[in-house]
């Protein structure tokens, strides 16, 4: 499982969405979260910080820059490259997972979605990285 | 473009999955009815979305009245809301968003060939909002755990 130091960048256009899996990930014992209200703000964030994002967790619709805009920059980028991204989003459509998978996610969560539910999204990434 | 059962039904079922999975609020449809010309929602929270397809258009309304809400905020977030502070109002958004994500996959796969949109959230008690579409309007009551709200489907074409 990811460390609880792990830098985790929390990116959802809804406040309320953002409270809710960063509540989550507090009670899993994460302590360094970082909220963004769309794609653009969480570039900004990935690029500036002098220390690097460990997990993204972004929804997909939002306005300004997409979720999976996010994540085709964060995959295209030589130093973001490898970093672990979950989509969060209410896209459930196979059309779309496959999109998603195409373009470098590593998990994907359906909403809704019960604590349980993102805690499996976590362990599979997480395992997939310490591989 | 009819708004009958096969229509309304996922957007009903949606609406129980996600106030059961991400706020533990436990609901049931009761008697569905026609709006009347100009009756204003009857909620003081509502989220609104539109429906866009290749061959009809829409919206898909979730209307709380305001206990009702902030009930539903303290079960999504784990917390005890009794003001309807900015950094919640959203919620209306997201569930809509939610209910309308989960519909618009069953829908799919029957062919309707819904898009995905953006919602919106308007507030204010005796609230009222013009519908995009010239057809008929659906209201859903439900009562639940956390009290009782509405759902509107309006279709055109």
């Amino acid at each position: 499982m990811f460390s609880p130091k792990t830098k985790v960048l929390v990116v959802d256009d809804m406040s309320t969405m953002r409270k809710i899996v960063a509540k989550i990930l507090k009670d899993l014992g994460f302590t360094d979260i970082t909220e963004a209200a769309d794609g653009q703000i969480a570039w900004d964030h990935l690029t500036k910080s002098p220390t690097p994002y460990g997990l993204v967790i972004s929804d997909w619709n939002m306005p300004n820059c997409s979720g999976m805009e996010l994540l085709k920059k964060v995959r295209t980028d030589e130093k973001l490259k490898k970093t672990p991204f979950i989509l969060v989003t209410a896209e459930a459509e196979h059309s779309q997972v496959a999109a998603a998978i195409q373009a470098g996610v590593d998990q994907y969560v359906v909403k809704p979605f019960s604590k349980d539910a993102l805690l499996a999204k976590l362990q599979s990434v997480s395992k997939k990285y310490a591989a | 473009m009819k708004l009958d059962t096969e229509f309304i039904n996922p957007f009903l079922a949606a609406t129980l999955q996600v106030l059961k999975i991400q706020a533990s609020v436990s609901a049931e449809a009761t008697k569905i009815y026609l709006k009347k010309p100009g009756e204003k929602l009857l909620g003081d929270i509502s989220g609104v979305i539109g429906i866009v397809s290749t061959s009809f258009n829409g919206s898909v309304i979730i209307s709380f009245p305001r206990q009702t809400f902030l009930n539903v905020m303290s079960g999504m977030l784990g917390e005890t809301y009794t003001d309807l502070t900015q950094d919640i109002l959203d919620g209306a958004g997201e569930i809509t968003n939610m209910i309308f994500g989960q519909a618009k996959v069953s829908l799919n796969e029957k062919g309707y060939g819904v898009q995905m949109a953006l919602p919106s959230v308007i507030f204010g008690k005796d609230h009222s909002l013009l519908s995009a579409t010239q057809g008929p309007i659906i209201v859903v009551p439900f009562s639940s755990t956390a009290g009782n709200f509405f759902v509107e489907i309006s279709l055109s074409k």
